[in-house]
């Protein structure tokens, strides 16, 4: 026993000393990128990193999840040098604990849409490295052929479409609900269906208040509609409450339980890696609230800052990663849309670029990033996922008393 | 010498000296205060930010008062408040279930053979990764959770394990499979110490069953009670890691608790005071319920109180009849298997590919490789380990290092007895105080020292935060040497090298247990490395954290990366159980 100890230790100390360049031990000043991606985006984004070639300063990517914003509450020289900011709405609100953008990179702040949120007093203090389009809906075209249906055009048809699906044996629809941004990007897309100028006037204030907001409850109510239906969700509200996004693309394809699922762009890996047929995709966005009206186009993307102080090193990893050729790796992995460019995409996903950068579209920018401390988990998330439990599967009788509940509680976070 | 009177011849003899030798006030030569420097410059680094954390609890504007603690009368943080009080319940009935596991296990002496392995690898696992299995095992899916496959199975369709309310028993499934077989070990070895012909006497005279247990296990076993409880308490008001990981992003609000609540008040508002007050709060619960524990052990002036003497095995107890040892062995094994059972879970979800284990539960026969392990490979799990474990070996080799010379001194050093008993009252507050008192003054001067990110700093944290509770428990295993040689050591500084040579041989149990608890420790740790240099420090967490948010797609990942990770405790806990719960459980007599 002591010979082997002492072999076990002497291996110990030879696998330690290995080990101890000054990397292991922390010595090194490495930047450090905080992103919000997990599972197969973490893994893309670290071949992107992989594909920048030699770096003269170790990067360490911090994963941060939903608690990205945490972050910023460090006050320490630990706190991460870049962010992948999932909520760019968050920059106007932290703009003195940012530095500005390199100014050869800066002009990528100032695309539409980014505009506004990412460049403050001329100063451009974010560019975008992802782009979202959070009005997509992906489906099994093989349930659509055996009913015998189209995807939906404009809402009425989709409510049908449901009912037609729920006649014929099918669960029309997955619900993310457990991913409380899956929730909001669903009234995003009503409301910005119905009310356009509510939905910029809201984005655009300082403190905004929805709950006085007329369409705001129209939408609601609309949102209530296609929720309370009997059977349409996979699992029903509890399974949906504790299911994150993957879960619910899983459900679909994986599974084959339900039809539908409303999921982004950033879908895609996780849609192709667990499908059961990979023949069985399909993708349609998000239907037009009415016959003449334009379809709702959700955008939301990860955006780089670089918090203060800020160093050499730091900058540099921004303008690498801000490159065109930059996320390839990434792109070809799926999943990735890149500001304003249409190829290089999987056919559904060049459809989803096109619809961004078509003129006339009705495009607008995520509403619950914008929205401040009412936008998030304990706001609007919390509003919808009590709403869901409220009408989901209860049929339409449900839906007026439960958009008055959401309203009185958006009015008392509103007053909070 | 002899006397001799009217023809009676008595012969005078010399008696050892049994008890502390004289009272009264022996000379104090200052060197042994020597031994004590190290340990207090050490225990600054816990001391000074614990300070601070105090001082801005008590400031608000207004100069100095209680306006910071309105912060617990925010809804939120109520219910925190109200959920880790509910954890000490919890842990309560984890104590009371493993001391009757013990005790059957006591009665029907079989069960410990195949019983005892079993419970130590829970022990040995971190706190994420046994919370990452249970969620795994409850995963609300049929064709992925193992339980809900069974139930739905049995009665067509199951409830949400992770949905509201429930989660709470998916959380304390995971509390109890990581504590229990420390309860268990605990409380068996003091029932294998009660002597048996106490025990026989007692059943002569007719006292059996609850009466016996009250009249005499019960109380004999209470040092030992306070020792488990205290240690469960303590780990229950803790609960961090264990939240995040078990509980679905949208339950995250109503299975708060205050340690969490408190990291999100410190990461949403830059209001120092009011997380400061919030971090006393969590402090002042955890004193409570430490010094109700500790009571117990006062009255051996705060040593560890337990004393177990091995019997001689010649006089071991009769052995039970065959249908007993039958049924023990039967009972031993049915149990060990149900134990056993999630670390299957774990390895055999390990060794699917991440895309079956994404799509179905570990049973499923397709799949089978080890591509999970590679995934979790590039996300950076080797340097992890190489980083965690120098940061675990660094941390146990000061520890050893500095707690060794201050157990000597508080045992034999002579201090003063009042200055005795404030050293070990200071260790036993630091020993059951929460990370969050000095994780944010001490993060940032770590940082304005220049020092963000050093695993060295990391292992000095570690260190002085393991150090309260290793001097306590060396310093009773240096109090129980036997009192000659003490007395011995007491009369000069030669003399002490001899009683410290005596350490190696007579208190290996408790250095060993004391190494081996903090290197499995700062191995598995996840909080003080979260909080102090943020996530991505130890291997489980840099993989875990990634992949939480994408957790059941992941599951195969997480759970590869969960296997390598435990490899190292387990081995190192099952090698050295014996002498850790002889250690633990202390006082081992030569």
């Amino acid at each position: 026993m002591p010979s082997s100890r002492r072999a076990f230790l002497g291996t110990a100390a030879t696998l330690l000393l290995a080990g101890c360049s000054s990397d292991v031990l922390g010595l090194r000043r490495s930047v450090r990128v905080a992103v919000s991606w997990s599972g197969q985006e973490l893994r893309a984004f670290h071949d992107v990193l992989a594909g920048l070639g030699t770096l003269s300063y170790p990067v360490e990517v911090v994963p941060l999840g939903d608690d990205i914003s945490t972050a910023f509450g460090a006050r320490s020289a630990r706190r991460p040098d870049i962010l992948m900011l999932p909520q760019p709405g968050l920059v106007p609100r932290h703009l003195q604990d940012l530095d500005p953008m390199p100014d050869d990179i800066a002009p990528l702040g100032r695309a539409r849409l980014w505009k506004d949120l990412l460049v403050h007093d001329g100063t451009t203090y974010g560019v975008p490295f992802k782009t979202a389009h959070k009005s997509a809906v992906w489906y099994r075209p093989s349930v659509f052929r055996q009913v015998g249906v189209q995807p939906p055009t404009h809402w009425a048809e989709w409510l049908t479409l449901n009912r037609t699906l729920s006649q014929a044996g099918f669960t029309p629809l997955s619900l993310a609900a457990g991913d409380g941004w899956v929730l909001t990007d669903f009234l995003e897309n009503v409301l910005l269906g119905i009310a356009p100028p509510v939905y910029t006037a809201l984005a655009a204030a300082t403190s905004p208040r929805p709950s006085q907001q007329p369409q705001f409850g129209a939408a609601l109510r609309l949102l209530g509609q296609l929720w309370s239906a009997p059977g349409l969700l996979a699992g029903g509200v509890k399974t949906s409450l504790v299911q994150q996004f993957p879960d619910a693309l899983v459900e679909v394809f994986g599974h084959r339980k339900a039809a539908m699922v409303l999921a982004s762009d950033f879908a895609e890996p996780v849609v192709r890696s667990f499908a059961a047929d990979p023949h069985d995709i399909g993708l349609f966005t998000f239907p037009r609230m009415s016959a003449g009206a334009a379809a709702p186009v959700v955008v939301g993307g990860d955006v780089m800052v670089l918090t203060r102080p800020t160093s050499d090193n730091a900058r540099d990893l921004v303008r690498r990663l801000a490159a065109p050729n930059a996320a390839d790796p990434w792109i070809s992995a799926g999943g990735f849309l890149v500001d304003g460019r249409t190829s290089g995409y999987s056919p559904e996903l060049t459809r989803l670029a096109e619809q961004l950068t078509e003129p006339g579209e009705q495009l607008q920018f995520d509403l619950s990033d914008r929205l401040g401390r009412l936008g998030d988990i304990n706001g609007l998330w919390r509003v919808l996922a009590d709403f869901l439990i409220a009408v989901g599967g209860r049929g339409a009788d449900a839906v007026p008393d439960a958009v008055d509940a959401a309203m009185d509680d958006l009015r008392k976070l509103e007053e909070g | 010498m002899g006397l001799q009177t009217n023809g009676l011849s008595l012969e005078v003899v010399g008696r050892e000296v049994t008890g502390r030798p004289v009272q009264g006030k022996p000379r104090r030569p200052a060197g042994p205060y020597l031994l004590g420097l190290p340990a207090l410059l050490l225990s600054c680094l816990l001391l000074v930010p614990i300070g601070v954390t105090v001082a801005r609890a008590f400031t608000t504007r207004g100069g100095f008062g209680f306006g910071n603690f309105a912060v617990i009368g925010d809804p939120a943080a109520l219910h925190a408040v109200g959920n880790s009080l509910l954890w000490v319940l919890v842990a309560f009935g984890t104590v009371v279930v493993g001391f009757f596991l013990a005790l059957l296990s006591n009665r029907l002496p079989a069960v410990s053979a195949v019983l005892q392995p079993a419970l130590v690898i829970p022990f040995a696992v971190s706190v994420l990764a046994s919370g990452a299995t249970f969620r795994m095992m409850f995963d609300a899916t049929p064709e992925r959770g193992t339980i809900t496959a069974l139930w739905t199975r049995l009665f067509g369709s199951s409830p949400v394990w992770l949905g509201p309310g429930l989660f709470w028993l998916v959380l304390m499934s995971a509390f109890g499979w990581t504590w229990l077989g420390y309860v268990m070990s605990l409380f068996r070895a003091g029932l294998d110490a009660i002597p048996d012909d106490v025990t026989r006497t007692l059943t002569a005279e007719g006292v059996k069953g609850w009466k016996r247990l009250r009249a005499l296990e019960i109380p004999l076993l209470r040092p030992i009670t306070g020792v488990v409880t205290l240690t469960l308490v303590i780990a229950a008001v803790r609960v961090f890691d264990l939240v995040l990981i078990v509980v679905p992003g949208s339950m995250q609000q109503s299975a708060d608790v205050l340690g969490l609540n408190w990291w999100r008040a410190t990461t949403s508002s830059g209001d120092t005071g009011r997380t400061a007050a919030l971090g006393v709060v969590l402090f002042a619960i955890v004193a409570a319920v430490g010094l109700i524990g500790v009571r117990g052990l006062r009255r051996r002036r705060w040593a560890m109180p337990v004393t177990v003497v091995r019997q001689d095995p010649s006089l071991g107890r009769p052995k039970p009849g065959r249908v007993v040892r039958r049924l023990g062995w039967f009972i031993g094994f049915a149990v060990a298997v149900v134990w056993i059972f999630p670390a299957l879970v774990l390895v055999a979800t390990a060794l699917h590919s991440p895309r079956e284990a994404g799509l179905r539960g570990w049973w499923s026969p397709s799949g089978l490789g080890f591509s999970s392990f590679a995934a979790a490979a590039n996300v950076g799990l080797f340097r992890a380990l190489l980083s965690t474990l120098f940061i675990a070996a660094a941390a146990t080799a000061v520890l050893l290092v500095i707690a060794v010379p201050t157990a000597y001194l508080v045992a034999w050093g002579g201090l003063p007895t009042r200055l005795g008993r404030i050293v070990m009252g200071v260790f036993v507050v630091l020993a059951v105080t929460p990370v969050q008192m000095y994780a944010a003054p001490l993060r940032d001067a770590i940082d304005s020292a220049g020092l963000a990110g050093s695993r060295v700093a990391l292992a000095l944290v570690h260190a002085a935060a393991g150090l309260p509770f290793a001097v306590l428990l060396l310093r009773s295993a240096f109090a129980s040497a036997p009192p000659a040689l003490v007395s011995e050591a007491l009369q000069g500084p030669v003399r002490q090298s001899a009683v410290l040579a005596t350490v190696q041989r007579t208190y290996r149990p408790a250095l060993v247990a004391v190494a081996v608890l903090e290197f499995a420790l700062v191995w598995n740790d996840f909080i003080v490395g979260f909080l102090i240099s943020g996530p991505g420090t130890t291997p489980l967490s840099l993989v875990l954290w990634g992949e939480a948010r994408q957790f059941s797609t992941s599951s195969g990942p997480v759970a590869a990366a969960a296997t390598v990770a435990s490899v190292v405790p387990v081995v190192l806990m099952l090698s050295f159980w014996r002498t850790v719960v002889r250690g633990l459980t202390t006082g081992s007599r030569p």
